[in-house]
């Protein structure tokens, strides 16, 4: 038996926390399961500070204190060991999730304190890591899917682990460690939809792992099966993702009926009133199931007595139901008008579109298979549907230009959209991160800690991925396109081909494929 | 009141949420103001002022 400590670090400080950690949720159902000693401090919830992480480490005798989360956490997990080594000097520091995953050796590196990565999935590794150690036995380098110290501080890389493919055997997250009334049921709301503002009890689902698309800037965390184990020029192990020409997937998804009876077993426990799909896309996962799968799972919602009342009565909408309403991400060319339209019915809200831009070019170069028309008739059919549309944009493309620049408004024009687009951001993992990591080390520099640690929200910039913008451009440009101002863009345009001295006649950009640039990482 | 540790067994030491603390009169004023930030709407962070008004050579 072992005694463990799960901390869940500080993501997106700017915001109240809105999310219970899904994966660390998970591991702790497990661990719990295989008969393991478990807390959970949930730091992100609970924001406190170093006075109360002193307090909580130093409550007990723990065999482990584990942490992982998505890569902009950081800069907390940081903070976090490093307190943690100190209070509990012989305690097996473990960390996982996407912020290792992606940057294995490179985190390991910056964080001495971590005695295990987990890399990638972690549903076998970590419950093996706790039987191990509860056997007193810490050869990490026999359990795969870890990074651990070896005499001389020298890393050693297990051989990767298997991802699970009977998905529907993980017990359901064990929300009742997180502090659900206090923190999260009143961060209900989600600002996408009516019924999303009139959420008060709202947890969150995670049905599927992967996504059959390439978005350049995409990171699946090493659990969608877009990680691969390679060997350096200096024979060591490393991890890939995606870069040019090299992409792989595992599509995963929970079976419509393990979905829904954790749904209903959520409404029963919890009294939810919304659900938040977590799913990196439920139409790649609808489409890989040759349409059967979102179909049943809006079919069982029904039968299980969880369609909203006033859906169900047929009757006029209102600002309290009964069963669950919900919401996830869609895809532009991957969605049917007939699915929407059953997803409505069984009480879909919302669905976030990552349209990320309006322009052919941009949206041909990012792998996402979609077009301006597929981007503009998923929007009509989702509001017919009667489900808003969320349409995310991205601003900084490696191939932006004034033009591109320029489709983006005019569809923001037609379509009423009312957005600030994000700035392209090669997030490590990513196919952008593979291509621009030099350049990107550069512009901090030569310090990739230092890049990481800026990570947020993508709202600001941290590197520059344009070949014909530099930052103060993509700042000004992104100000004016929010002000509709075509004419200074137009002005702006002028003076940029000549400083870039482009002879009249040629299209202003200097723009270069990246596949004929040198590749780094693999 | 809330335990900041949620689990399947008694911690040794049990730790407590502290009560949560009101938010004053300028921090509430501070992230308003933030909020409208822009225009003729600026504002003091009070935090980050340094006062130091003696000459320096
Ligand atoms: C919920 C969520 C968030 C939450 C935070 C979640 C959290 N508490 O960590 C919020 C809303 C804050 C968020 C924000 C962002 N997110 Co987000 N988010 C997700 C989402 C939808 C679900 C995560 C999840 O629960 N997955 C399911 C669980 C099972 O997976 P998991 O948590 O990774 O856990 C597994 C392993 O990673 C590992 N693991 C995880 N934790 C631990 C801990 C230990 C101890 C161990 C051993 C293992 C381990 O084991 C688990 C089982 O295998 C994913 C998409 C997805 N479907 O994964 C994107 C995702 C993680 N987000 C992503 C992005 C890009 C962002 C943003 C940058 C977007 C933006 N431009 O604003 C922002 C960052 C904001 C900021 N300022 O920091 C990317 C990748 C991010 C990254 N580089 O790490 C993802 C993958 C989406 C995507 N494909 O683009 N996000």
């Amino acid at each position: 038996m072992t005694k463990v400590l799960f901390v869940n670090p500080l993501v997106r400080e700017e915001d109240v926390p809105r999310h219970v950690p899904y994966g660390i949720a998970l591991l702790a159902a497990i661990a719990m399961r295989d008969g393991h000693l478990v807390q959970v401090y949930d730091a992100n919830a609970w924001r406190l500070g170093e006075g109360a992480l002193r307090e909580v480490l130093g409550a007990d005798d723990w065999d482990v204190v584990a942490l992982g989360g998505i890569t902009t956490a950081y800069g907390s997990i940081k903070h976090i060991v490093r307190i943690a080594r100190e209070v509990c000097p012989k305690t097996t520091i473990v960390l996982g999730g996407g912020v290792l995953t992606s940057l294995p050796r490179e985190m390991m590196g910056w964080l001495p304190e971590v005695d295990v990565g987990v890399i990638g999935e972690a549903f076998k590794t970590f419950p093996e890591i706790l039987d191990r150690l509860g056997a007193g036995d810490r050869a990490w380098p026999a359990v795969k899917g870890t990074i651990s110290r070896g005499p001389g501080g020298k890393l050693a890389m297990s051989p990767a682990r298997e991802l699970l493919h009977d998905l529907d055997s993980l017990p359901f997250p064990a929300w009742e460690l997180f502090p659900l009334e206090e923190v999260y049921f009143p961060n209900s709301q989600v600002l996408f939809s009516e019924e999303g503002m009139l959420a008060t009890r709202r947890l969150d689902i995670n049905a599927s792992y992967g996504c059959s698309l390439i978005c350049r800037f995409c990171y699946h965390l090493g659990i969608a099966g877009d990680m691969r184990y390679v060997e350096g020029k200096d024979g060591e192990l490393n991890v890939e993702f995606d870069r040019p020409g090299a992409y792989t997937r595992v599509i995963r998804y929970h079976s419509p009926e393990y979905v829904v009876k954790l749904a209903r077993h959520a409404y029963d426990r919890f009294k939810i009133n919304f659900i938040g799909f977590l799913d990196e896309n439920l139409m790649t996962m609808d489409q890989s199931s040759n349409r059967v799968w979102m179909r049943e799972i809006c079919r069982l919602w029904k039968e299980n007595g969880l369609q909203p009342s006033y859906l169900r009565d047929g009757s006029e909408r209102t600002e309290s139901w009964t069963g669950i309403h919900w919401s996830g991400t869609s895809h532009a060319t991957l969605c049917t008008p007939e699915i929407l339209k059953e997803m409505r019915s069984a009480g879909c809200s919302h669905l976030v579109y990552g349209y990320e831009s309006f322009s052919p070019q941009v949206l041909k170069r990012l792998g996402k298979g979609s077009t301006p028309k597929t981007n503009i008739r998923s929007f009509f059919w989702t509001l017919e549907a009667g489900i808003r549309p969320i349409p995310n944009q991205i601003i900084g493309f490696p191939s932006e230009d004034f033009d591109s620049i320029r489709d983006s408004m005019g569809a923001w024009e037609r379509l009423g959209i009312v957005v600030k687009p994000f700035f392209a951001t090669p997030y490590p993992g990513s196919e952008w991160f593979a291509v621009y990591r030099e350049s990107i080390e550069e512009q901090h520099g030569g310090d990739l800690e230092k890049f990481v640690l800026e990570l947020g929200d993508a709202t600001k910039i941290t590197a520059v991925i344009s070949h014909n913008f530099n930052a103060v451009e993509l700042l000004g440009l992104r100000e004016l396109m929010l002000m509709k101002d075509r004419v200074r863009i137009d002005e702006y345009e002028r003076v940029w081909r000549a400083s870039r001295k482009i002879p009249a006649g040629h299209p202003s950009t200097l723009y270069r494929d990246p596949s004929a640039l040198a590749v780094v990482g693999g | 009141m809330s335990k900041l540790l949620k689990g399947n067994f008694e911690p040794k030491k049990p730790v407590n949420a502290p009560a949560p603390t009101p938010e004053t009169l300028e921090g509430r004023f501070e992230r308003e103001a933030m909020k409208r930030l822009g225009g003729s709407i600026a504002y003091v962070s009070k935090k980050k002022v340094m006062w130091d008004l003696k000459k320096k050579d």
